[in-house]
């Protein structure tokens, strides 16, 4: 069917109002990031900034010994600032850390959940839907006193505990459809040629679903790489804290460096959202089945 | 009584026993001395129902303990904590500041819900415009949000919605629509509609991909049959789309409720529950109770429950919209 020349004109305008939208924030970031305090607050009424900069990813990545020309007079510099390096480390530890746990708890109970009937598993699993309604916040304030019992308070393993407890629900609920729709023949044939019903998945059917392993591992890191409010609550020192926390200690710092900020904020969000464009198929896949999480 | 196929006929018969595949499997099974089905089913769920004991149903049963005993920094430090039976129930719902994060959590999850929603029907269905060049565009963009932490997309907001030198003012003076700065998030009457705006743009994408996803779901021969019926662009999808994505709108409404009430990273990037108090939500009270001097875990356990018990009620909304749906 052919679309009218004004349709096909109406449609335009709306998709260039939509992709300003999704866009606008970002480009708003990298403008940001890209000027200096003074030229922001020189000419408030353009879009362009009068003058680029590099320096204050250069403040940043050398964690504050090198200040460039903007921050030459500045006498103070976020401790957090300067302790980025640990925060890029944790954030990536943890994040990879979580991605591969959680895939690996994930598959082992998604392959009980599609293959072996048992009732007591699929109650676990009506479970899970419900475990993904729980506020985080509800969960954080106890497992807060309790880690701080346990001496679990900064430090990554606690927020990896927490953080591959809380994504282990959704991974079961995206694998054990995938699994399910492997045919069980291929682990049949598997089973004659001499595999046990436990090798017989890791050969045949785990390869077959490589597809929904990236999707949930995609998601999974993504998400994890994004948390704040566990970390946030776990992990108060600056050598323990994650790449999103440290923005989240600028908010209330004595003083506002907008434009440092907004380099912080792209750095933080180059990599989850490389990965979602780079992995987009995978991640639309998920998001698709699981439907669970947003 | 008819059989059909001769392994039913001879149940006793090896060779027909191990003609059917599952009694064959469970041959082979015995035959190698491997584990019964819930023997393995047990081993493979132990790594999994360890870390859901720890970090989820001991919480939440831990989180009922909290909310019924006073848990403050002495009683931290001293590791004594006093039962006070519904003394901290009764003073969050007498605290008009919770009642007010409440009634906010609501205000904040209908609009963002309710927007998200009409905006998520209508840009899967500028995406499924797969003849419009610039529809490509926009599916390729949508999922950028998805990415972007959330506590960085508060930020960024809080750059954009800067009275001295936002990007939005900017954007606004340089298409001359306005000729002073507008104050978009520090203005208490419409601070919370300030804060959905980020909410929105941030969890829209998956609320788009689930309708796109539905959409190829719809059989295009309705479509043919509207158009021999004569039937225009608004009657198709009022009389076809609409009813068909009613299922998945329903599932989006519910998840995105029950998510929607525990805002909280935008809400501490951009207004910290100001200006004055007309952004504090239930997450942000639960938060501020208990992680900010006096440190009132008690308190904030039981205002972390009643927000728990809402979105509960929620989630059994939507399993039951879920079975629904597939019976």
């Amino acid at each position: 069917m052919r679309t009218p020349p004004t349709t096909r004109l109406a449609l335009h305008g709306a998709n260039v109002l939509a992709i300003a939208f999704f866009v606008l924030p970002i480009v708003a970031a990298i403008l940001g990031a890209l000027q200096s305090e003074k030229s922001l607050q020189a000419s408030t009424r353009t879009v362009l900034p009068p003058e680029w900069t590099l320096d204050n990813f250069r403040v940043i990545l050398s964690g504050g010994t090198q200040k460039g020309a903007i921050f030459e007079q500045v006498t103070y510099l976020p401790d957090n600032v300067k302790k980025i390096y640990f925060a890029l480390a944790n954030s990536t530890i943890i994040a990879v850390t979580v991605t591969l746990a959680t895939l690996v708890f994930a598959a082992l109970s998604a392959y009980t959940v599609a293959r072996l009937q048992l009732r007591w598993v699929t109650w676990l699993t009506n479970l899970n839907v419900f475990a993904r309604f729980v506020p985080v916040i509800v969960l954080m304030i106890p497992l807060y006193v309790t880690f701080r019992q346990f001496g679990l308070l900064n430090s990554i393993w606690g927020v990896i505990i927490a953080e591959t407890g809380f994504l282990l629900p959704y991974g079961i609920l995206i694998l054990s459809p995938y699994f399910a729709a492997v045919p069980r023949e291929f682990e049949e044939a598997a089973r004659i040629d001499g595999c046990t019903r436990f090798t017989a998945f890791l050969r045949m059917t785990l390869p077959l679903s490589k597809p929904a392993l990236a999707s949930y591992g995609t998601i999974v890191f993504i998400i994890a790489w994004n948390d704040l409010l566990i970390p946030l609550i776990l992990n108060n020192r600056a050598e323990f804290m994650t790449l999103p926390v440290v923005i989240a200690s600028l908010v209330g710092d004595v003083h506002v460096f907008h434009n440092l900020m907004m380099a912080i904020c792209v750095l933080a969000l180059t990599p989850s959202v490389l990965l979602v464009v780079l992995l987009r198929r995978f991640v639309v896949q998920g998001l698709a089945v699981g439907g669970v999480k947003g | 009584m008819t059989t059909v196929g001769g392994a039913s006929a001879e149940p006793n018969h090896p060779i027909g026993r191990l003609a059917r595949p599952h009694e064959a499997a469970a041959e082979l099974r015995r035959f190698r001395g491997e584990p019964s089905a819930n023997l393995l089913g047990v081993v493979m769920n132990i790594p999994t129902l360890l870390t859901l004991a720890l970090v989820l149903a001991y919480p939440i049963i831990y989180a009922a303990y909290l909310s019924l005993h006073k848990v403050a920094l002495a009683e931290l430090r001293r590791g004594i904590f006093p039962f006070v039976a519904f003394d901290n129930y009764r003073r969050i719902l007498s605290d008009p500041l919770f009642v007010l994060s409440l009634k906010n959590t609501l205000v904040f999850s209908a609009v963002s819900v309710s927007a998200e929603i009409v905006l998520a029907v209508a840009i899967a269905l500028l995406i499924d415009q797969r003849q419009v060049w610039t529809s490509r565009i926009t599916k390729f963009l949508i999922l950028i949000p998805y990415a972007v932490p959330p506590i960085a997309n508060g930020l960024i907001w809080t750059f954009m919605y800067n009275f001295d030198f936002g990007f939005l003012n900017r954007i606004l003076f340089t298409l001359g629509l306005i000729h002073e700065p507008i104050n978009w998030a520090g203005n208490p009457s419409t601070a919370l509609l300030a804060l959905t705006v980020p909410y929105i743009w941030r969890t829209l994408p998956f609320a788009i991909l689930l309708v796109h996803a539905a959409l190829q779901g719809i059989n295009p021969e309705l479509y043919e049959a509207a158009d021999i019926d004569g039937a225009g662009a608004l009657q198709r999808f009022w009389h076809i789309t609409l009813p068909l994505l009613t299922p998945i709108i329903v599932v989006i409404l519910v998840l995105r409720t029950s998510f929607a009430f525990a805002v909280f990273e935008e809400v501490l990037a951009i207004t910290q529950g100001g200006p004055g108090d007309a952004t504090w939500v239930a997450a942000w009270y639960a938060y501020k109770k208990s992680f900010a001097p006096p440190f009132d875990i008690g308190v904030g356990a039981a205002s972390a429950y009643v927000l728990a018990l809402v979105v509960g009620a929620i989630a059994i909304a939507y399993v039951k919209a879920i079975y629904r749906r597939i019976a």
